[in-house]
């Protein structure tokens, strides 16, 4: 790959405007009890995604609510078989370990089948969310060029279940080689139209992004070492709570650090190559003050709204108890608070985070673009409703 | 549109190749549709008629349109794949004032039905899940579970209900020697010579709610407070023949196996919708209370069974509904877990034995069971 000229990619939506269609269509989605959110997530991506410039062309979303609102009832009908009966027999077989009650040890076996259940689902999680990068894929375009990715659901579902052994097995010490072969699976199945993406790199060259995510396992371990030999719970505690938040700081550094590695390493069709820099102390701040502004704004308006439902519900109701009528007002503005809170969360968390993934990214020889060739249309199978029915969606 | 010849700068994508076209565009002659002129020599001229012309809603970039061209095509929407970005103001304010289909919908002709049919498709697997498969394969799986099974998960249900109400204290079961007789009695009298397919386990907890449970297993559990709220012996014998109907039809395993097996639906129809916790929590109720009201109901009808056929009055036990009624029938049926307690008293009573007067415990042992905890 020629080395080319370096183009940068541009976010230009504003978060007035993304807040004001979040709003209007949550309220939508409230007041058709949840149907209408299908339509609701196709319009924010259609805003988000046409906010994303590269050299003054913009993406374009063309997925529809009415296909996602399809996926999902046929997800319903394959998931409420699949669910309802794995579900109760896997209880059902769960009853033959329950022991006699012996406290400590039945608690555990309880939470075992509790966990056995979950596995149940875990691989139809990893199904769905790997549809839903595709049906994504599928429907977006650039330059009028879809983009697309192989239908290679269940190939993923297998090597993510045995990367997750391996990487709980040897206590987190393979995460990077599960990080980058389940990218590395994805990324080889992706296109822009005739041309493929490929993930380039090794994966031993993740383990400086995880560097804090082991000072914080190593905090940690000291702490609980600390209290088991000392028994002073107030030396061993503040310990324990520095290793945890250093490893919560070491997941982002992670996060970012391994996101900036891997798609630095990806190339288009041989021809087209990015560089991505995005800035760990950024996203943090992203994180803190969109968290204090949505907390604040929406603690705020809970107390307003809360305080004046709780006087009209009290005039309604009188003596006799909170009646039908207060009920259903204090659940409609239990929605409504939702609805704020959920266009707050797009516009201060979401939308930064994207603008500055985005600007941070730079695409070379971007020239070479126009050799590229349409591709076929992908019908999208379920249109993530396997993703929305397991509740996997995400904010957008 | 203006220009020195109505011509205005745009770009143009194909739809075959990612190539970026410059173009200019102006209105055909007969105004009936739009002339695409390429700059690149020897390409011939694309005419999109304006009644077809649509552009992409929802776009952050309020400035400039992306037109395209209404098709009947295979695509997730009825558009041509080729694209046309018009930026200059003037011809972006002329489109938006002037061509009212710009933003038209255009909706497949079959999307009503296939929704239709999607719809009804869904709520009848759910129906059919809640309320004939996973009914049918609980109520299989109930009466195929080994009984040793269904008595070790009774005992774990007990310990936890027991840590649950304790508080503190290290046993809630009253241990009175005299009183357990009463009540050993009492249980035997009611089903003497019927087939109970377990030995049963009643035990009376230290609790004051007048109220009585049955865990898996034939364990029977009879709170302190119903002893003390019955007026006489054969209310009690009321309740507990009750229960004993629920411990003979197993319905403790059977709800729980179909609660286990319908938890994960609900939540599944419901989707990642915004605050569905709250619809969720009230939709699993109610589910749950249609399937116990049926449960109850057989209860009931099981217990008039046992006390006629030992000759054990059941006015008693109609008494105690009527007197719960006042406290219990505040909230409608459908959103109970019991059936109305007024009504449950009148089925009671028009099904009970007129001739039944045998009182089930003599008056010294009533008093031993009324004083089980002390």
């Amino acid at each position: 790959m020629q080395p080319g000229i370096a183009t940068s990619v541009v976010y230009t939506g504003e978060r007035r405007a993304l807040f004001g269609l979040a709003f209007r269509t949550a309220l939508l989605t409230v007041v058709t009890l949840g149907i209408y959110r299908f339509w609701a997530k196709t319009r924010i991506r259609k805003y988000i995604w046409s906010s994303v410039a590269l050299d003054g062309d913009r993406l374009e979303y063309t997925g529809t609510g009415l296909e996602k609102f399809l996926g999902f009832l046929v997800a319903v009908v394959v998931l409420a078989i699949y669910l309802g009966i794995v579900q109760l027999l896997l209880f059902y077989f769960g009853l033959h370990f329950v022991v006699e009650p012996m406290s400590q040890e039945e608690a555990l076996m309880q939470l075992a089948v509790v966990y056995i259940s979950l596995l149940a689902v875990l691989p139809l999680m990893i199904f769905a969310s790997y549809r839903a990068r595709r049906y994504m894929m599928a429907r977006t375009r650039l330059r009028g060029i879809r983009f697309g990715m192989d239908s290679a659901a269940w190939g993923y579902v297998w090597r993510a279940i045995l990367h997750y052994l391996a990487t709980g097995l040897t206590l987190g010490i393979l995460l990077p080689r599960q990080t980058f072969w389940l990218e590395k699976y994805k990324t080889d199945r992706s296109y822009y139209g005739d041309a493929r993406f490929e993930q380039g790199g090794r994966w031993t060259q993740l383990y400086p992004a995880a560097i804090h995510l082991l000072i914080g396992a190593l905090i940690l371990i000291a702490g609980v070492v600390l209290g088991i030999l000392t028994e002073d719970p107030e030396r061993a505690v503040p310990v324990a709570m520095l290793g945890y938040g250093w490893g919560f700081f070491g997941w982002a550094f992670y996060a970012v650090r391994s996101r900036r590695y891997l798609d630095s390493r990806k190339s288009l069709g041989g021809l087209v190559g990015f560089v991505a820099e995005p800035r760990v102390g950024r996203v943090i701040g992203i994180y803190a003050l969109g968290s204090l502004v949505v907390g604040l704004a929406a603690g705020g308006l809970f107390l307003v709204v809360g305080g004046s439902a709780a006087m009209v519900v009290g005039a309604i109701s009188g003596d006799g108890g909170t009646g039908p009528a207060g009920i259903v007002i204090v659940a409609v503005l239990y929605l409504g608070v939702f609805a704020v809170f959920s266009a707050l969360t797009l516009a201060f968390i979401v939308q930064p985070l994207i603008a500055h993934f985005c600007e941070t990214t730079t695409v070379l020889n971007a020239a070479a673009l126009s050799g590229i060739r349409q591709r076929a249309h992908d019908r999208g199978a379920d249109a993530e409703g396997f993703a929305d029915a397991l509740d996997i969606g995400g904010a957008i | 549109m203006r220009d020195p010849d109505g011509q205005i700068a745009a770009t143009f994508y194909d739809g075959v190749t990612a190539a970026r076209h410059p173009v200019r565009i102006a209105p055909t002659s007969d105004r009936l549709g739009l002339a695409i002129l390429f700059e690149e020599p020897g390409r011939a001229s694309v005419v999109w008629p304006f009644d077809r012309i649509r552009a992409l809603a929802d776009q952050a970039h309020r400035e400039s349109l992306v037109l395209t061209l209404h098709t009947d095509s295979e695509d997730e929407t009825p558009r041509d794949p080729a694209r046309l970005v018009v930026a200059d103001a003037d011809a972006v304010a002329w489109f938006r004032r002037t061509r009212p289909s710009l933003f038209q919908r255009d909706v497949r002709p079959g999307n009503l039905r296939r929704v239709a049919i999607w719809l009804a498709a869904a709520a009848a697997a759910v129906l059919l899940m809640l309320y004939v498969i996973l009914p049918g394969l609980a109520d299989y799986l109930a009466d195929h579970i080994p009984p040793e099974r269904e008595i070790a998960f009774g005992r774990a249900v007990m310990t936890q209900v027991e840590y649950l109400f304790a508080d503190g204290a290290v046993s809630l079961v009253c241990t009175d020697e005299k009183g357990q007789a009463a009540l050993d009695l009492m249980t035997e009298r009611l089903t003497a010579g019927q087939d109970i397919p377990y030995t049963l386990d009643v035990r009376v907890f230290d609790l004051a709610m007048p109220n009585a449970f049955t865990a898996p297993g034939g364990q029977i559990v009879i709170f302190r407070g119903l002893l003390d709220e019955a007026e006489n012996a054969e209310e009690v014998a009321g309740v507990l023949a009750h229960e004993i109907g629920h411990a003979v039809h197993r319905d403790p395993t059977r709800l729980t196996l179909r609660a286990a097996g319908s938890a994960g639906i609900l939540s599944v129809v419901l989707g990642d919708i915004s605050g569905g916790t709250l619809l969720g929590v009230a939709g699993e109720h109610l589910m749950q209370a249609s399937y116990t009201r049926e449960a109850e109901t057989a209860a009931d009808a099981y217990a008039l069974m046992l006390l006629n056929d030992s000759g054990i009055p059941a006015g008693p036990l109609a008494d105690f509904f009527d007197r719960i009624a006042v406290l219990t029938d505040g909230m409608p049926e459908y959103l109970s877990s019991h059936p109305l307690s007024a009504g449950r008293a009148e089925a009671i009573r028009s099904g009970a034995w007129a001739e039944a007067d045998a009182h089930v415990l003599g008056a010294e042992d009533w008093k031993s069971l009324r004083d089980i905890c002390d």
